[in-house]
């Protein structure tokens, strides 16, 4: 039986184990230190160091070889403990843990400055317990009779907006993307299949123009910190991963790769702006506790819902298009995603059609005016009265959507119908799905428009299409409320949300598809899985450079269904369709 | 702090400027050797009057553009922290949406009427008020927002700046602050 190269469970629907302290230190207590497919580096066999680092540890180092050094902190006694050390040019990486700890450090070395930055990496700093925390240091390595350099590596934005393939040599193949200046967004080629994206929060920290630093926690997932040292020009990095994989087993290596460069995408600063860590951890004039940083921890804050809750709370609070409940604030601005809206087209009051769906129950319509519709399914002897609204995003495009009131699974149809072929397509939201039942499940139904006057094709029809993969596009939904979509696989995206600064932040993914309605006109939705299980869908004009949308969503507060539209720009493509042929022999790639 | 300078240089130019507004029509109408002793009282009186007052102002602008203190708590600034520069914390308190007050450069001068008793003034200062209001937290992307420290929308408004002064014991302190349009 062949295999293939998918996980039973995708990283956000892994419910990691959550270790104990105890568990932690017997894991780590086996290991001597980091492993390593390419030969170690020999750089520092035999000799001492000492690196100096301006708010944090003085590190003495000698070194016995390439498997093992000796390291005093701060002056304390020298301990003895395993290591692994990869060089990249003039850099040197190497990386070690503090026996009968759960602390370790991870230090890079110019050996052309003497610059160095440490990272000191620890676990159980966290309530889950296997999230590796990490605090950086900037310093140098210590030169008899020479003066302490003042420069140092700096963290920056100047990897913002690129995009690689990497290869390390234990065989494992990622697309990683940066398309923010604290978070980063990955897929797992070999890993995972490459099915989806995920993200977690980032480090880029400058060595020079052309080499930099940077690191990723798996926060949310499995807590598994990588960080590397990257070459852009030569395409090559050095780096390490430590952490424990969906199985519980410690990942502890070092590793040398190769890659491809994918692209570049705009940012968005003001000209000259080069700073780093644009969401600081804490408020101006305030010292952050060490390691703490801005996360994004969607799943533990999202409304976890059964049936019978999503059940109740649909019967009690279900409105459309209908201003929120919440309570913003004096003066608040309006709606947030709304702000660029536009208005509502009444084009389809007074007018009745059938859309029949290839695999799925024909609707019936009949548009009393630009708020009110009644539907009904082909058969069926009741209409159903329902508000919706509709957008027309192109001449013959009209977007529109509605809650299906008494559908068992709370449905709610946000749908482009293209009077000018004929055609429609729909993507019907869902509740009661496995995992959270309040969380948003849609399936996609194509077809054509049965209406007095218009001959449908008969076997045309809208398609799902790859042509957005790789494309950013930043919305502009309302004053103060922008991101940007990166479409980073056929099958998910990421969204990134943009600082006061205009800087990329924070940020997070989901499963997602595009469908084609006509050139430069894309109807795509992403599922904020395991987020807060909203549905967004949009359709996306590259000609207006606008997008409006319908979002589903359930929670505490009840099913709502809301309509959403912003300005666009294009932020720029990555060249990343290609990796995601299905090849004859399996996978990807 | 650039804002603090700026306002301070600013409301400090136009007392100057008002000031000399003010002492022209004197220095033309009354020869200095003819005005009476009583008269010059009343006028150093009002010059220590306006000077203090626009000290408390000063100081109370600090406070605002810093943002470091509720506006109902604010007592420092002045050199003398004993010394509240709130008369009515109510009356003086802004909205919390107002994050920094300058001075308008294109407006009117500054103006501080004293009160012919001494024991109350009125100012007014055109002035540019940036005030700064949260975005509703009604879907992911506003969440997302508001985790990273944003999540809100700011706009600067051209303003007059109207406020009560009142002195009590001896010390002049802000009564009631509020904007009304220019």
């Amino acid at each position: 039986m062949p295999g293939t190269p998918y996980p039973k469970e995708q990283m956000h629907r892994i419910v990691y184990t959550k270790l104990s302290e105890q568990q932690i230190a017997d894991k780590l207590s086996a290991v001597s230190g980091p492993t390593s497919v390419s030969p170690l580096a020999d750089v520092f066999a035999g000799k001492s160091i000492r690196i100096v680092t301006d708010k944090g540890p003085a590190l003495a180092y000698t070194f016995k070889g390439t498997k093992r050094l000796s390291v005093a902190e701060n002056g304390a006694g020298a301990v003895e403990t395993g290591y692994g050390a990869l060089t990249q040019g003039s850099l040197a990486f190497f990386t070690h843990m503090i026996p009968n700890t759960q602390r370790g450090y991870a230090v890079v070395v110019d050996q052309d400055t003497n610059l160095a930055t440490v990272f000191e990496l620890w676990f159980s700093g966290y309530e889950d317990k296997r999230e590796v925390q990490r605090e950086i240091y900037y310093g140098y390595v210590e030169q008899s009779g020479q003066e302490a350099p003042k420069n140092r590596h700096v963290v920056t934005n100047r990897v913002e907006g690129k995009g690689f393939y990497w290869k390390q040599d234990n065989g494992a193949e990622t697309l990683e993307f940066y398309p923010s200046a604290a978070y980063s967004h990955f897929v797992e080629l070999s890993r995972l299949g490459g099915e989806l994206g995920f993200c977690g929060p980032s480090d880029y920290i400058k060595i020079d123009e052309n080499r930099y630093i940077y690191t990723r926690t798996e926060c949310e997932f499995s807590g598994t910190f990588t960080a590397y040292v990257m070459d852009l020009n030569r395409i090559e990095q050095v780096g390490m991963r430590l952490g424990f994989n969906a199985d519980d087993a410690l990942e502890y290596y070092v590793f040398r790769g190769k890659g491809e460069w994918l692209g570049q995408l705009a940012q968005f600063e003001k000209f000259g702006d080069e700073s780093g860590n644009p969401v600081p951890a804490a408020a101006q004039g305030q010292t952050p506790a060490k390691g703490a940083r801005r996360v994004y921890r969607p799943l533990k804050t999202m409304a976890k819902m059964t049936p019978a809750q999503v059940d109740a709370v649909c019967a009690k609070h279900t409105s459309a298009f209908q201003p929120r409940a919440i309570a913003p604030g004096p003066n608040a601005p309006a709606a947030s995603m709304a702000g660029n809206l536009g208005p509502n087209t009444d084009w389809l009051a007074g007018k009745s059609f059938t859309l029949r769906y290839d695999h799925s129950p024909a609707m019936e319509y009949r548009f009393d005016d630009a708020e009110k519709l009644n539907w009904r399914k082909e058969g069926g002897s009741n209409w159903t009265k329902a508000p919706y609204r509709a957008y027309e995003s192109s001449p013959g495009v009209i977007l529109f959507g509605h809650l299906l009131e008494g559908e068992p699974n709370h449905d709610g149809h946000s749908i482009v119908a293209d009077f000018d072929q004929g055609l429609v397509t729909c993507f019907d939201g869902f509740l009661n799905t496995p995992y959270f039942a309040n969380e948003a499940g849609v399936k996609i139904h194509f077809g054509v428009i049965e209406m007095e006057g218009l001959i449908p094709p008969k076997y045309r029809r809208h398609v799902l299409t790859d042509e957005m993969v790789g494309r950013a596009v930043s919305q502009n939904y309302a004053p103060g409320l922008t991101s940007m979509h990166l479409y980073s696989t056929p099958h998910s995206l990421s969204w990134i949300i943009f600082t006061g600064t205009d800087a990329g932040g924070l940020e997070w993914s989901g499963p997602a598809s595009y469908v084609k309605i006509r050139n430069g006109l894309y109807f795509m939705y992403w599922l904020e899985e395991a987020c807060n299980g909203t549905l967004g869908t949009i359709l996306v004009n590259l000609r207006t450079m606008r997008d409006v949308g319908i979002g589903y969503n359930c929670g505490e507060n009840g099913l709502n269904m809301s309509a959403m539209g912003a300005h666009e720009r294009l932020a720029g493509q990555f060249d990343v369709r290609r990796f995601y042929q299905v090849k004859s022999d399996g996978g990807v790639v | 702090m650039t804002k603090e300078t700026n306002s301070t240089r600013s409301t400090r130019r136009s007392f100057l400027k008002r000031g000399a507004l003010l002492a022209a029509p004197l220095a033309a109408a009354v020869p200095a050797a003819v005005i009476a002793d009583d008269g010059l009282k009343a006028r150093l009186a009002r010059l220590e009057d306006e000077a203090a007052i626009r000290k408390v102002h000063h100081a109370w602008l600090r406070q605002v553009n810093s943002m470091q203190t509720s506006m109902k708590t604010v007592n420092a600034g002045t050199g003398d922290a004993a010394t509240p520069l709130l008369a009515d914390s109510q009356g003086a308190a802004l909205d919390r949406t107002v994050r920094s007050i300058t001075a308008d450069h294109a407006g009117e001068p500054d103006a501080i009427e004293v009160a012919a008793d001494g024991t109350r003034a009125i100012g007014q200062f055109q002035c540019a008020v940036e005030v700064e209001n949260p975005i509703a937290q009604d879907c992911t992307l506003a969440r997302m927002a508001h985790a990273q420290g944003g999540g809100f929308v700011r706009q600067t408004e051209r303003r007059v700046l109207k406020v009560e002064y009142v002195k009590n014991g001896g010390s002049w302190a802000i009564a009631k602050a509020e904007f009304a349009p220019i």
